[in-house]
């Protein structure tokens, strides 16, 4: 079975601004995959090409083997999707929403619709215009998942919902993974992805900067090491050790954070000195993230 | 109510629609409440044909006779205040339904279902065009029935004709409105360039017969096709029907391929 989602060479401008740059990406059937990168930074223009709401200016994108823009329809009966700015229908209930699209979708409300809502804590009865911004979310989330579509394409999805609800969006993202459906996920934090990826891929003003396997990222996960020696040590003590990040020296203590394949290199150094105390922790997988992928995460492009 | 778009359009529609009607009934109520004492005051004519010409052309159509029922209804009511009401409820229902769906961001629900563009559009052609039908036929409706309580005679078959021909009005400027929707995007400019070209257009039909140059212009006027024929003495004019029907269904084939061919906003 080929790739749910292939994007060659896929660039999208806007007039003079150049919004999505040569983006080539494969998503597999059962695989997360965790769209990551700063606001502005191109991640809602990827979606939307790949929903075939957008023309790509070069370059192209298929979807289960179709064209995105030209063969939207047959792709859609096969997509759920969560837009960013998601806007409902302010006068139509969760039930009226469900109804009007099933009935697009040339059928009735699904089965499934219930036992969603109760997963998510949705009362589907009231009109758009009480729900919370939560909610609403929640309905597009229904809305989404209805249908059990082979991908889902999911903007932001969780922003909005309290920690306990996120929880159970992820294991139903998960639980679609699991059934072969493939998922693209957009955030601008890796702690939402991370539970649920198994790839991410990162983008900064337009372009992919990286594509990793999440337990690649684990395996370069920073641990923070302490040392405090029993004398004054030189400054370059750690200079032969690669991939040492922050590293300072003062007199008798060091500090640095290490990825875990040069702890081995460190304690070797460390232990030819006399050591007084030690400490070793292993940092956040966003902190190693940001360590890699840089604090951009504000520089809106 | 929610099983396509074009019923979903029209439950949208249904509270302006129900709202448009009472304002229909209300004003043919009040020209007919009106009508015996017009009747009875020759000096109406008299007055309206001391009008400057210019003023009796754009605000009357030419050759009415007030002391009739027929032609106080067409001077009164038919050619100023009856097309307004129609034009401005399709122009809204034109440029409501792309471009008002999409500055509301409600058209990503649509454009991402497995719905052809084409099919949105013509979906939504179709609610416009029962909506403007719909209210062109109360109109009518209520002329014959109330028309009936003030002792006005007026022919239903022609009453019918004028009314057909009035929903075509309103429907080529619903067009406009609906293509540049599509086309654009913009709800601004899709209820903007219909109310430009409407006053263009009526002021070029009302001055055309004595403005020697706009003479040749005055047959491209849609309210040419609606009205100079005079429909409710002369019943239905079929070439003015088959322009106007051919202009409508030209606008939503651009309202499609424009559609079709354009990125949505978000």
């Amino acid at each position: 079975m080929g790739s749910v989602i292939t994007a060659e060479g896929l660039t999208k401008a806007f007039g003079a601004t150049v919004a999505l740059r040569d983006l080539t990406l494969e998503v597999q059937p059962g695989e997360v995959f965790g769209y990551l990168g700063p606001n502005g930074a191109g991640k809602t223009t990827t979606l939307r090409l790949i929903m075939g709401l957008i023309r790509p200016t070069t370059g192209s994108v298929s979807v289960l083997g179709m064209d995105a823009w030209r063969d939207a329809v047959p792709i859609h009966a096969r997509v759920g999707y969560v837009p960013g700015e998601l806007v409902l229908y302010d006068r139509l209930t969760g039930y009226d929403h469900v109804d009007y699209l099933a009935a697009l979708r040339g059928g009735t409300r699904p089965a499934r619709v219930d036992q969603l809502a109760e997963q998510l804590d949705l009362d589907l009865r009231r009109p758009a215009r009480e729900l919370s911004r939560g909610n609403r979310q929640k309905v597009a989330l229904v809305l989404a998942l209805m249908t059990e579509p082979e991908l889902l394409v999911l903007d932001e999805p969780t922003g909005g919902l309290d920690p306990m609800v996120q929880r159970t969006v992820q294991g139903l993202i998960l639980d679609h993974a699991a059934g072969g459906g493939a998922v693209l996920l957009s955030s601008h934090v890796l702690g939402e992805v991370q539970r649920v990826a198994s790839r991410i891929g990162v983008l900064r003003a337009g372009r992919l900067v990286a594509v990793e396997r999440l337990d690649d990222l684990r395996a370069k996960s920073l641990h923070h090491v302490e040392v405090q020696f029993a004398e004054a040590v030189p400054a370059g003590i750690l200079d032969p050790v690669p991939d040492l990040r922050d590293v300072t020296v003062d007199g008798s203590s060091l500090r640095c954070s290490a990825p875990q394949s040069s702890l081995d290199a460190v304690l070797k150094v460390v232990s030819a000195h006399p050591v007084v105390d030690f400490a070793c922790a292993e940092a956040e997988l966003e902190e190693t993230f940001l360590a890699y992928y840089g604090a951009g995460e504000t520089d809106a492009a | 109510m929610l099983r396509d778009i074009t019923t979903k359009t029209l439950r949208d529609q249904g509270r302006a629609f129900a709202g448009w009607g009472v304002a229909i009934v209300l004003l043919v109520a009040m020209y007919v409440a009106i009508w015996p004492s017009m009747r009875d005051q020759p000096a109406m004519s008299d007055f309206i044909d001391q009008m400057p010409e210019a003023f009796r052309n754009l605000f009357a159509t030419s050759g009415a006779d007030m002391s009739t029922p027929v032609g106080y209804l067409q001077i009164e009511l038919l050619s100023f205040m009856a097309p307004i009401l129609v034009i401005l409820y399709a122009v809204t229902a034109g440029s409501a339904a792309v471009a008002g769906e999409e500055s509301r961001r409600t058209l990503d629900l649509l454009v991402t279902a497995p719905v052809s563009r084409r099919r949105l559009v013509l979906e939504k052609t179709l609610a416009m065009v029962i909506g403007t039908v719909g209210l062109s036929a109360l109109l009518g409706l209520a002329l014959v029935v109330e028309g009936r309580f003030a002792d006005m005679s007026l022919p239903t078959a022609d009453v019918a004709a004028a009314m057909l021909h009035l929903a075509l009005l309103g429907l080529v400027f619903g067009g406009v409105a609906l293509a540049i929707g599509c086309a654009t995007g913009s709800p601004g400019l899709s209820k903007g360039i219909p109310a430009v070209l409407a006053v263009v257009t009526y002021i070029v039909n009302g001055l055309g017969g004595m403005v020697s140059w706009l003479e040749p212009l005055q047959k491209y006027s849609p309210f040419y096709q609606y009205a100079a024929h005079d429909p409710l003495r002369t019943g239905v004019s079929w070439p003015a029907v088959v322009v106007a029907f051919v202009t409508v269904v030209v606008l939503v084939v651009v309202a499609v391929l424009g559609f079709e061919r354009r990125d949505v906003h978000n």
